[in-house]
Parts: C-alpha cells; sequence; structure tokens
C-alpha cells in the first residue's frame, strides 16, 4: 500500500520554502514559510499580500490568521508569478 | 500564554486585561456594519459580550449612488447589551479624530 | 514514517513570533480591509490583540487615534511586524 502523506505533513514539508497561500474571497499571499501552527495559522516571511483590486503590498514577517485561508501551493509564485522576482 | 493576574493588577498581561481596565469608564466600542458605540462599560465577558450605560450609537450609512455621501444616524439608551460577535474594538473614548 | 505527527522548528511558529514581536510596533489587517498600526502590548490564543498608540487607515487614510485599542481576534486577517 502506497504511504499516505496527510495534509498537514505536506505543509510542513514547505517550512522554509516559498508558498502561495489562497484565501477565502479575493486575497492572496505568497511568501517563504515560516512555521504554523494546528490551526493552519501562518508565520510568513518576505510576503507579498495581492488585492482584489490587483494592487499588491510587501510585508517582512506576518502572522496570517489561518481561519480564512482557503487552499496552499507549495512553491507557489501568486497569481501573476511577479512575486518571485 | 498569559498567567492569571490578580484583578486589581493594572498590568496588561493579555488582551482582555485592557478591557478590564475600561471598567466603569466610557468606551467606544466599533461594532461590524459602520455602526459605533459610546458608554459606559459596565461589564464584559471572554466573548466580548458588553453591558454599556448612557449610550449613543452611530451608525454610518454610505448612499448606494454617491461613495463619498455618508450619512449619520444616531441612537441614544440608558442601558444596552452587546453580543460579542459583533464588536470589532473597544478602545477608551477616542483621543482625536 | 513512523512518527505521523508534525513535527515544528524551534520558536518559528506562530506562539514564538508573538512573544518574538511584543511590544514592537506592528500593523494588524482586519477582514474588512481596515488597518491599525500600534504598539502591540498582548495577543491570545483566540487572537485578540491589545494595542498601544494606535492609528486607524481605512482605504489606506488615517481616520483616528486610539490610545489603547482591544481589538476582537475573530476580525483579525493578519499581524505584520513592522
Amino acid at each position: 500500500m502506497a504511504s499516505q502523506l496527510l495534509p498537514l505533513e505536506l505543509i510542513d514539508k514547505c517550512v522554509g520554502s516559498r508558498i502561495w497561500v489562497v484565501m477565502k474571497g479575493d486575497k492572496e499571499f505568497t511568501g517563504t514559510l515560516v512555521g504554523f501552527d494546528d490551526y493552519v495559522n501562518m508565520v510568513l516571511e518576505d510576503v507579498t499580500e495581492f488585492d482584489y483590486s490587483g494592487t499588491h503590498t510587501k510585508l517582512k514577517k506576518i502572522l496570517l490568521n489561518g481561519n480564512n485561508i482557503c487552499m496552499l501551493i507549495p512553491g507557489g509564485e501568486g497569481p501573476t508569478g511577479i512575486a518571485a522576482s | 500564554m498569559a498567567e492569571p493576574r490578580d484583578e486589581t493588577s493594572g498590568t496588561v498581561s493579555e488582551p482582555l486585561d485592557l478591557v478590564r481596565l475600561l471598567l466603569d469608564e466610557v468606551v467606544c466600542v466599533k461594532l461590524r456594519g459602520d455602526r459605533e458605540l459610546k458608554g459606559r462599560l459596565h461589564a464584559y465577558d471572554s466573548h466580548c459580550n458588553l453591558v454599556l450605560g448612557d449610550v449613543e450609537e452611530t451608525i454610518y450609512v454610505v448612499d448606494e449612488e454617491d461613495e463619498e455621501d455618508v450619512k449619520t444616524i444616531s441612537k441614544k439608551s440608558e442601558m444596552l447589551f452587546v453580543r460579542g460577535d459583533s464588536v470589532v474594538l473597544i478602545s477608551p473614548q477616542t483621543v482625536s479624530f | 514514517m513512523e512518527n505521523g505527527a508534525v513535527t515544528q522548528s524551534e520558536g518559528k511558529d506562530p506562539s514564538g513570533f508573538l512573544s518574538e514581536i511584543i511590544g514592537n510596533p506592528v500593523t494588524v489587517k482586519l477582514n474588512s480591509g481596515v488597518v491599525y498600526k500600534g504598539e502591540l502590548q498582548s495577543v491570545d490564543g483566540y487572537m485578540n490583540i491589545a494595542l498601544e498608540k494606535t492609528e486607524e487607515f481605512v482605504n489606506g487614510v488615517k481616520r483616528r487615534n486610539y490610545g489603547d485599542a482591544f481589538v476582537r481576534g475573530n476580525n483579525v486577517m493578519y499581524i505584520s511586524a513592522d
């Protein structure tokens, strides 16, 4: 039987690398995943926040509330790929 | 995370301590739905359910056609219970605008 | 994998980050888009926040000052170290 990877183990593998976070509603973040807890509250570094209006904001280090997170994409570069540069 | 403190202590070791320090003071409470309350804080609990006395409620109504046009509606009440889930922010009466 | 539990690097998880930034200037963004900037006094497990010397920004425009402010955690989207 193939060994299963639990969802949170997948996220744990992302610690230290870039991750793309899609929120419920029209907001997205990319950043380096520093850590997270059981609620999937996340600490992110070198963050870009993508607004519904298309504007993006740079943030050094944030604690993102897990409550409104919809989807996590490992190695993601965000909606436009701008974040990587 | 925060150790329990004795009731009379003036320190803020967890956020709700700040609310405790506001008991019997006039406070400004921001609520969901562009509402604000100004009144004396008689009681609160861990859900942020509040009892306020001598309250003035202000509701900000944004004009549908002209978003710059914001009207305010004021209501006064002697005593008010606020359910915690609609609370956004609690502070001592606003310092400045 | 014999241990299925998620392991965490020391002091890098949310509570480690929070204790690291207590007393520092922070930006708190709410789900409504309203932003508060101030000095972080304390945070609890609900992400309730106590701020000092708080400034309120609506649509990027400064609206008000609050000496102290208690923000209820369910409204918080993120806390950013300035």
